[in-house]
């Protein structure tokens, strides 16, 4: 929970909208509320717009142009045994430079007013929670990442738009074309691989064979993931929107905890797709072959494993996990066109963590990247700063461990 | 299609600030990656750092400005030593990795309402650069043509000496890569003359419609001046001994070690020498426009100024230079172009039936699409950029 101003774009636009949102709390549960009413006052405390949200939970009200404004919101018009959460207080501020787009979008999220005072344990339980979930996505992404760099040496910064490509996927094709999610969702991995696919064979595999090198390589990955994550902005915009299946569920309450059953099953499939994959590459023969080829690609070519068919096979699978993760992603905390590129540096960690090169390494760091990310801010780290403790653990493994905890001291360099 | 317009918006974007700053910036770059092979992807930290050690000296503690130039050159030090000690023994893409976490979670820190007393939040830091202000001799709100025929003495001489530099540059270029292939027969002296003539004449033409207001033009003058003074100081460096072991670190480490230097010594002060230039891109940045905001300091500047410095050639000094000033030129030549095509045509823009292009808004997004797209061709296709020497060049390293 937090406060979501969407910011995007870079041009400001003289009409400005601030737009309330009024929604039931719990971190998965989203039910818009009505009725609540909401003013807007310029900097010197003028009434510049009020009205009431609609039974979508919005409030749209359109502002003479880009300034500093207050919101105020009416907490009298809350439903019964409703207030507001500590971290969006009835009166918010609204910034000039705020307005990259024409709309800032202003969430105010409610709980019930009995859950005053939980105990430690109890939100430590629940941060847990929320951290294996950030952890398996991550995890299902960065696999990819590492099967990747470890069969082609390729660090692969356009990931993240992988990521964000399985979003807008789903997005296309939950709400722009209304197929549900459950059809959907398969479509979008096997889209998710196909784009992994194509950017091997139509840029990565002739690069490889002119000999161009890995450095190159790489900057040519930031120049794609300048081109897609530009494309997705201005072809979706810059805010933040919602999945229309799997919304406004109510919290299941197992013991201290509480998660909606759209991530409980979210997480479940995440989890058995990691176990797949680990099994796969640890039993299989493809599995093996994969292992053999990250290993020593040249060597493994010798005892007769067609190593450009693996590594095309590696573009598929890690691109079809990022479009899954981006999917998971996308239900949890909204479709935009950062929302891959905020997670690479998370990844980038976690595969560090691991072992740059080993798939399971990738498996385990990602984990405990995100189970860290969310428990930190209840040590006193502020929400917008969550990443930063990802980084401080970065420093310190590369500084103390270098190879991560699975990875092997030869590749570090 | 006004090419009136489009002409005089390029020259301006070509001469203007943003070149001047993405120049320093370049420079800086290129000690780390063109000569030393270094992967950083945090040069918009190191700016950063110079920016908020400039305004928060001068405006939290009040002292003179000048210390703040210090202070930000002190936080580079800082920056580049906490980045380099962990990665530097290791793999390239480490560095990368680690350059990239660090700068952005400098963006978050100093633009986080938690530190919003120290940082300023995301309204930055304001009103620190008076003492600047007054060493402008030029009128601050006149317009000041960029024309020799009609700037005054000293300044037109200036211009025209300017002028005959870069057509004379031009001309080199246009020799070694267009000429010398299609008209091997051509001398190259005439080839040069020719292209040389051309060019001057052109930029006699567009620069008569061309104004700066004195703000900008004292601001063009220091950075200018100061991308001077830096690139000077980088091509003596490189051609001094210690710039002959970061070249040699670049082609081949070990055969360095065997010969007893220590590479990880030079590769720390590579970066932290190019780390420091970049504080001064920073600097001049947030001087001229007055304040420091968190979101100027994003990766993609860090991408930009790559992607400029593979464009004017990565381990050449004058490819720093040139590269961001075409960089910035293209992107104004687009802008203004694109925006006049898509008026002309009704405000959208459609290519076999399939729209490009919606509305206004969507150019800025395109032009950073193009971007993308550039830095990619250069890479497959002219990784050396316009002034590269192709042998020269780290990137095929691994």
């Amino acid at each position: 929970m937090g406060l979501r101003i969407s910011r995007a774009g870079r041009r400001t636009n003289d009409q400005g909208e601030v737009k309330d949102q009024v929604e039931v709390d719990g971190k998965s549960e989203r039910v818009p509320v009505a009725g609540v009413a909401a003013q807007v006052l310029d900097a010197s405390g003028a009434l510049v717009g009020e009205g009431v949200t609609d039974d979508k939970g919005i409030l749209l009200i359109t502002v003479p142009g880009p300034a500093d404004y207050t919101v105020v919101l009416d907490e009298s018009t809350l439903p019964e045994g409703t207030v507001l959460t500590n971290q969006t207080p009835a009166e918010r501020a609204v910034e000039e430079d705020g307005f990259r787009t024409s709309t800032i979008t202003i969430n105010y999220f409610t709980g019930a007013s009995e859950r005053v005072g939980v105990g430690f344990f109890e939100k430590l339980a629940q941060r847990s929670v929320d951290g294996t979930r950030l952890g398996l996505v991550l995890a299902m992404c960065a696999v990819g990442l590492s099967l990747i760099f470890g069969t082609t040496g390729l660090t692969n910064f356009a990931h993240g738009e992988m990521v964000t490509f399985g979003g807008m996927m789903a997005f296309l094709l939950n709400v722009s074309w209304g197929v549900t999610l459950w059809i959907g969702g398969p479509i979008v991995v096997i889209l998710g691989g196909l784009f992994g696919l194509l950017l091997d064979t139509v840029l990565f595999a002739p690069l490889r064979r002119r000999g161009i090198g890995l450095v190159s390589q790489l900057v040519v990955t930031v120049g794609l993931s300048i081109l897609f994550r530009n494309f997705f902005l201005s072809r979706f915009g810059g805010r933040v929107r919602e999945l229309a299946d799997f919304n406004g569920q109510k919290n299941i309450t197992i013991g201290p905890v509480g998660i909606t059953p759209r991530d409980l099953i979210a997480a479940l499939i995440s989890l058995g797709v990691l176990v797949g994959v680990a099994l796969v590459l640890q039993k299989s023969r493809l599995g093996k072959a994969t292992r053999a080829v990250s290993d020593n690609p040249e060597l493994a070519s010798t005892t007769g494993i067609d190593s450009q068919k693996i590594i095309r096979i590696v573009w598929f699978v890690g691109g079809a996990l990022a479009a899954l993760g981006g999917i998971f992603r996308g239900l949890d905390e909204g479709i935009g066109p950062d929302m891959g590129l905020d997670l690479l540096f998370l990844m980038f960690a976690g595969i560090t963590l691991g072992g740059l090169g080993s798939p399971f390494g990738s498996l385990v760091g990602g984990f405990i990247v995100g189970l860290f990310v969310e428990t930190s801010t209840l040590f006193g780290v502020p929400s917008e700063l969550k990443k930063v403790p990802a980084l401080v653990a970065l420093v310190l493994i590369l500084l103390l461990r270098p190879q991560g905890i699975l990875g092997r001291r030869e590749r570090i360099g | 299609m006004n090419w009136g317009n489009i002409a005089e918006a390029s020259f301006s974007a070509f001469f203007g600030v943003n070149a001047m700053y993405f120049a320093i910036a370049a420079i800086g770059l290129n000690v780390q990656f063109g000569y030393a092979g270094l992967l950083n992807f945090g040069q918009a930290g190191f700016m950063a750092s110079g920016a908020y050690g400039l305004g928060m000296t001068a405006h939290y503690f009040q002292i003179s400005f000048w210390w703040g130039i210090a202070a930000g050159m002190g936080y580079a030090i800082v920056l580049g030593l906490l980045m380099g000690v962990p990665t530097l023994r290791l793999r390239a893409d480490y560095l990368a990795i680690v350059t990239i976490a660090v700068a952005e979670v400098i963006r978050l820190v100093v633009r986080s309402v938690r530190f919003k007393h120290f940082f300023g939040g995301s309204d930055g830091i304001n009103n620190f650069s008076g003492p600047y202000r007054d060493l402008n001799p030029y009128l601050e709100s006149g317009r000041y043509p960029f024309s020799p025929l009609d700037a005054d003495g000293p300044t037109a001489a200036l211009i025209v000496v300017l002028f005959v530099a870069l057509a004379i540059g031009s001309g080199v270029v246009v020799q070694r890569t267009v000429l010398a292939r299609r008209f091997p027969t051509l001398s190259k002296w005439v080839g040069i003359g020719v292209v040389a003539v051309v060019a001057f004449g052109l930029l006699m033409l567009v620069s008569r419609s061309v104004e700066y207001t004195g703000y900008s033009l004292w601001t063009i003058t220091v950075g200018w001046a100061l991308v001077a003074v830096l690139a000077l100081f980088v091509w003596a460096l490189m051609r001094s001994p210690w710039g002959r072991v970061l070249k040699a670190i670049r082609e081949d480490e070990d055969a360095v070690r065997s010969v007893g230097k220590s590479v990880y010594s030079y590769k720390m002060q590579a970066l932290v020498i190019g780390g420091v230039i970049a504080t001064f891109a920073g600097m001049m940045f947030s001087i001229e426009r007055g304040s420091v905001q968190p979101d100027n300091y994003s990766r993609d500047v860090t991408f930009f100024v790559l992607t400029a410095l593979v464009l004017g050639g990565a381990a050449k000094v004058s490819g720093s230079i040139v590269g961001p000033m075409l960089f910035w030129g293209i992107l104004a030549f687009a802008d203004v172009f694109l925006h006049q095509l898509l008026a002309s045509r009704g405000g959208r823009l459609e290519l076999l039936g399939l729209e490009i292009i919606g509305s206004e808004s969507q150019i800025g997004q395109f032009q950073l699409m193009l971007v993308g797209v550039l830095l990619i061709l250069l890479m497959v296709f002219r990784p050396q950029g316009m002034f590269g020497n192709r042998k020269e060049m780290a990137l095929d390293g691994r």
